[in-house]
């Protein structure tokens, strides 16, 4: 059950960091509250004030500049990105990322800010964000940081927030030219967290020849979505072939460190690594190629 | 613990409770407002029995602090037609069987009504998504396929509308 | 389809629908009543355990609980639901001396709100001395393994064997003889209403009970019995359950705690079940240990079947018996095996209960039947259709001092189901198609509950409106019988649903029916209620043929309230204005008529037989061993349908909760902890899992149902995990023994089929 606690609800980012630097030792944010209310209704978490930061406007956003990329308020509910025409048109990854997470009543009213500060290594956005090249801005009531989004994660559902700290914003960088970004996760159930989930960014050279830039980030694999750095070095200035694939699926596989439970044993993870791996960065390597100019 | 005002307009009714913080929106429509037709079958929010309507979204009002809807309009199963009418996805689920227990059908009948607003002309893969949160344990869904594609084909419209 | 009825087997509006698409439905989860307490059971953390001490003294004080009880407030009798059989009446309904299982009950507090009561259950303090615990039935069954139960030697609770023919000389003259061994896993009802009910006891000495459950009568009994009350000062009340599935017509902890604090404090008492606790605190499918010895000849002829099965019983008895008697019949279902012998045990494990899910067994014993049967056809190069048809069940057929088939639409079915699997054509990589066949009861004829009542009966009172009062014991769950009821009132007395008012759901107003369970409802209530409504016709009729003065040779009939000469439809009167003579020419006296239905001389199981075969086609991903389902057919029959509208949601239905038994869904435990007790981490099919269905409907005519009608909400789940395992085998050859058929098993059994075999192994 839920234990009684002080509600505040703040009207403006001002208001919310003023409230955090005051209650520093004994505060939960709530904003969408789709990850938090099951844990607190569990007994698991039980704030003596809870801040409700869902109605701050100011924090609901969604801009694109040619050169500084996509900035995503922290309050901007899934659905709002799944149906913005600016994220379709720039972050498409981003769409059929939303609309393969949770359910449709579960993304009206949950909020992109608050999946990532849940620290869940099975969020969707946390991989998809890292193989963006995402950061995150937080801020005290003193100062404002940026990180990257890989380095938010620290273990499980635990992120680099410190006390009297929140998530403003998601900044991801315009996606280079020659790039594709992929994603995809293994369930039964649709939609469902996956066992493993592997999102990889592939950019290519001008003729489409070789891999310039590789990122591979495997989410439900580690503590934290992680980046398979050795798998990454191994497309680095290669003609991806079915060969170079099936090595880089298998080094990811190793990179990864997957636990055994009631869904899975560490050793079908770890395959799933290895296939989904091979499938993402095959498919970001041919769609990234066809956005190289063909020569004569 | 001090009780707090809130504000609601609930199937076009305006009123005022006063409730703890901690009070969950399912809570407040069924125990407050006997407002019994939204069910609850689960504590991780996974059944989706407890849809309701805010704003015209379909969200789980298990998983909505009662505080976070002050001011909103919420709408629930017994909102969807006045008086002794029917709305054309209830008469379709009638004719179609679209329902068995019958535990589900409001949590079922909000997230379709909030569907075919957004989405007026889906597919049924579409459909399928679009209902993919709610738990039937009965009808094996197909029934409710059927009965919200019906509507979708605009076998249900209203004299109104003509 | 036939056209020879007016009401039945017509699209008609379930009777409960305007209710349930309105919000409208009151649910026991929903009932608030005044002066009401909320009640919260604590429950054991041990799977084997002796109770020292129990002291409630600080939750009594905390403000705001009105009352504790525990196992010392009750009478402490053992009870079960085989009330004939004492023995296996071994369940207290709050522990005493001995836990047995994670989450058996051992106290109840009752307090103002339910953040109370919960608070409340951490302040009561048991004193435990944990014991060894025994998980598995190959465990429980060794010597010197902890004992849960002193009468129960070796752990063993029920054995059946099931005998005709000479099985050994079978296999003697056998060209090819199996061996396989299979695992079929437990499964959750997930009923969306939680177990839940309102007691309220009053100073006049009745207590009324508002529960969820299959079967009011049942209930009512049965605390009857372990509260030490007259059963007439029982009321159960039961107008709308949330689903049962078989979960919910034994007595459940959310019943009697919440009666026995009622009876403490003259208050009505709530009790509601979490998803937690109904995960792992409530009865669930039977896990079974299966092997199989099968012989059959090279053209295919089926000649033995040896079955031997150990279920995993859990701490009690519930209605595991039941599923350990119906597991080794079903096991011979739907073909003639001329030589036949099955020999089961069910086992203590300190784990919960296992008891009556959807199927009974049959799922269980079909999924391993019909696995065999495909490896057999291909070991022997026969056609899968082929083989089933060869040995399939006959209408006439007698299974030897068990059962009469009179009514079979197997062959048919099979036909129907070759047909759809031909138009299909060659299918892509890595898609396969697999069948499997099922028969099933319509109701049972056993009475181990020990009734001395019909086990269903019906009142019908007609009105001078025209308007028909029809009470009957049976209880909608979400099957339809309400409607079903309705249907059959309405076509054998001529009118129509709108005409008649059901009355159901309460002890004390309905007559009694044994419940909804072992798919019983349609043929036994069905056949009360036809009799019921043929006796008031009867009495209509007469008055109207002394009104008409027909010729004797003319017969009269009642059709869409038209009384009229069958042979002259066109003379007659109107149904409302002959029953208001009717009763003005009998002093006032309403017509009231009653049915009722108990097989007799039917067998050894139940009185009709449903059959049917299904076909799904999956896609497999080879190199995850994701399994796709993308098409099911399923020719069934089910004698004469009655709701077409029902019997394809069930049909629909059934293919969802199978198909999940079949890939999805299973309650890994461990020490007798279950580690899924969430809809997280529990997986169901969803909209989006859920292939398109068709349904073929083959009709026969079943002598002993209600206008030949048959059941058909139950077998409906046997043939699923079958078919889905023979379409795995089909689609990337492997075939799995093991329940559910996950993602690893399939990759797998891929990769050890793909492996290059060593020197060794040639």
């Amino acid at each position: 059950m839920i234990r009684d606690f002080n509600y505040h609800k703040v009207q403006t980012v001002e208001e919310a960091l003023n409230l955090l630097d005051r209650y520093k030792d004994d505060y939960k944010i709530i904003c969408g509250g789709q990850s938090l209310l099951i844990l607190m209704r569990q007994g698991l978490v039980a704030p003596e004030n809870l801040i409700d930061i869902k109605g701050l406007e100011e924090l609901n956003y969604i801009e694109f500049d040619p050169k500084a990329g996509l900035k995503i308020g922290a309050t901007t509910t899934h659905t709002a990105v799944e149906k913005s025409a600016l994220v379709e048109e720039h972050y498409p990854i981003l769409v059929s990322m939303e609309e393969n997470l949770a359910s449709v009543q579960t993304r009206n009213w949950g909020t992109i800010g608050g999946n990532l500060c849940h620290g869940d290594p099975t969020g969707d956005p946390g991989a998809v964000f890292i193989a963006l090249n995402g950061s995150v801005k937080l801020a005290t009531k003193e100062r404002d940081r940026t990180l990257p989004v890989e380095e938010f994660f620290v273990d499980f559902f635990e992120t680099e927030l410190e006390e009297g700290e929140m998530l403003l914003e998601i900044q991801l960088p315009v996606i280079p030219p020659r790039t594709a970004v992929t994603y995809t996760k293994f369930n039964i159930i649709e939609n469902d967290q996956g066992l493993v989930s592997v999102a990889a960014s592939l950019t290519v050279d001008v003729n489409g020849h070789t891999c310039q830039e590789a990122r591979i980030v495997i989410g439900s694999a580690a503590p934290v979505p992680m980046r398979a750095k050795e798998a990454e070095k191994l497309l680095i200035g290669q003609n991806v072939d079915d060969k170079l694939l099936q090595a880089v699926g298998e080094k990811a596989a190793e990179e990864a460190d997957p636990v055994a439970d009631i869904h899975a044993s560490e050793e079908y993870r770890r395959d799933l690594v290895k296939t989904l791996t091979r499938r993402m960065v095959k498919k970001a390597w041919e769609q990234a190629r066809a956005q190289a100019p063909k020569k004569e | 613990m001090d009780k707090i005002k809130l504000r609601l307009t609930v199937n076009k009714e305006y009123l005022e409770c006063y409730i703890t913080p901690k009070k969950l929106l399912v809570e407040v429509l069924r125990d407050e407002l006997g407002l019994t037709g939204t069910k609850r079958g689960c504590n991780t929010g996974s059944c989706h029995a407890c849809t309701v309507l805010i704003n015209g979204l379909s969200v789980k009002s298990c998983s909505v602090l009662a505080m976070q809807a002050d001011g909103c309009e919420v709408t629930t199963v017994e909102g969807l037609a006045d008086a002794a009418a029917l709305s054309p996805l209830q008469k379709s689920f009638l004719d179609h069987g679209a329902y068995q227990c019958g535990f589900c059908t409001s949590g079922m009948l909000m997230a379709a009504t909030s569907f075919l607003a957004e989405n007026p002309r889906p597919n049924e893969q579409e459909i399928r998504e679009g209902l993919h949160g709610n738990i039937c344990r009965c009808t094996g869904y197909n029934s409710i396929i059927r009965a919200v594609k019906a509507v979708a084909e605009g076998k249900y419209k209203e004299a109104a509308d003509e | 389809m036939s056209k020879k009825f007016h009401v039945i087997n017509t699209p008609v509006h379930n009777v409960d629908g305007i209710a349930k698409v309105t919000g409208r439905a009151e649910y026991t989860f929903d009932l608030v009543l005044p002066h009401m307490l909320y009640g919260k059971i604590l429950r054991s953390p041990y799977p084997h355990a002796k109770i020292l001490n129990i002291d409630t003294s600080r939750a009594e004080n905390l403000p705001g609980v009105r009352g504790v009880v525990t196992g010392k407030d009750t009478l402490g009798v053992k009870q079960g639901i085989w009330r004939r059989y004492k023995e296996l009446c071994d369940e207290e309904i709050l522990a005493r001396e001995k836990v047995r299982y994670i989450g058996e009950p051992v106290a109840a507090v009752a307090a103002v709100d339910e953040d109370t009561a919960e608070e409340a259950l951490d302040l009561i303090e048991v004193e435990y001395e944990p014991l060894p615990g025994v998980f598995v039935p190959l465990d429980a069954i060794k010597e010197g393994a902890p004992l849960l139960h002193e009468n129960a030697e070796r752990n063993i609770n029920v054995t059946r064997h099931i005998e005709w023919g000479d099985v050994d000389e079978g296999f003697k003259q056998a060209d090819l003889v199996r061996e396989d061994w299979f695992r079929c896993s437990s499964q959750a009802h997930v009923c969306m209403e939680t177990h839940c009910a309102v007691a309220s006891y009053t100073p006049d000495g009745k207590l009324t009970v508002y529960t969820s459950t299959q079967s009011h009568y049942y209930i009512k009994v049965l605390l009857a019995d372990v509260l030490g009350l007259r059963e007439n000062d029982i009321r159960v009340i039961s107008r709308y359950t949330g689903g049962g599935f078989g979960s919910k017509f034994e007595l459940d902890s959310a019943q009697f705690c919440s009666s026995i604090l009622s009876m403490k404090l003259c208050q009505p008492v709530k009790i509601v079940l979490t998803r937690e606790e109904e995960f792992m605190a409530t009865k669930r499918r039977t896990p079974m240990f299966y092997y199989l010895r099968t012989g059959v000849q090279k053209d295919g002829q089926f000649l033995a079947k040896e079955a031997r099965v150990f279920t995993e019983g859990g701490a009690y008895t519930a209605m595991g018996a039941t599923a350990l008697y119906l597991t080794g019949f079903f096991q011979a279902f739907p073909y003639d095996w001329p030589n036949y012998r099955y020999d089961g045990y069910r086992v203590y494990t300190n784990t919960p209960p296992t008891s009556a899910m959807r199927g009974f067994g049959a799922p269980q014993a079909t999924f391993c039947a019909e696995t065999q049967i495909d490896l057999i056809a291909e070991e022997l190069g026969i056609d899968r259709i082929d083989i089933r048809r060869k040995n399939a069940m006959y209408a006439g057929y007698e299974v030897p001092g068990q059962a009469w088939i009179q009514s079979c639409g197997l062959s048919e079915c099979l036909d129907k189901v070759d047909e759809w699997i031909k138009t299909k054509g060659d299918l892509p990589a890595n898609s396969g198609i697999g069948i499997a066949a099922y028969g099933f009861m319509s109701g049972g004829i056993f009475n181990w509950f020990d009734t001395p009542y019909a086990f269903s009966s019906a009142v019908i009172q007609v009105n001078v409106d025209g308007k028909v009062d029809l009470f009957v014991g049976s209880q909608d769950m979400g099957q339809g019988s309400n409607t079903t009821m309705a249907m059959i009132c309405a076509e054998e007395l001529g009118v129509n649903v709108g005409d008649i008012r059901l009355h159901m759901g309460d002890t004390d107003k309905c007559p009694v029916d044994l419940g909804a369970w072992g798919s019983r409802e349609t043929l036994m209530q069905g056949n009360a209620v036809k009799m019921a409504a043929a006796e008031a016709k009867k009495q209509i009729l007469e008055f109207a043929a002394a009104k008409m003065t027909p010729n004797i040779v003319y017969d009269l009939d009642i059709k869409d309230g038209w009384i009229h000469l069958i042979a002259r439809p066109e003379r007659g009167l109107a149904f409302n204005e002959v029953v208001k003579e009717v009763i003005r020419g009998r002093d006032g006296q309403p017509i009231v008529a009653r049915g009722h239905y108990t097989p007799h001389r039917k067998g050894m199981i139940s009185p009709a037989y449903s059959f049917g075969v299904q076909a799904i086609e999956v896609k497999v991903d080879p190199e995850t061993g994701k399994i796709t389902l993308k098409d099911c057919v399923t020719a069934h029959d089910c004698g004469q349908v009655i709701n077409p509208l029902g019997v394809q949601g069930q049909l629909e239905g059934a293919i969802a909760m199978a198909a999940g038994y079949g890939f999805t869904e299973d309650l890994p435990m461990d020490e007798g902890k279950i580690l899924n007790p969430n809809l997280v981490d529990y997986k169901l099919l969803r909209t989006t899992e859920m292939p398109e269905t068709t349904v073929v409907e083959v009709e026969t005519y079943e002598p002993e149902g209600p206008f030949g009608a048959k059941e058909a909400g139950e077998g409906l789940t046997n043939p699923t995990a079958g078919a889905l395992g023979n379409a795995v085998h089909d689609a990337v050859g492997v075939s799995i023994n093991e329940l559910p058929i996950t993602s690893e098993k399939v990759l797998e059994a891929i990769r050890d089929k793909d492996k290059p075999k060593t020197d060794e192994e040639d």
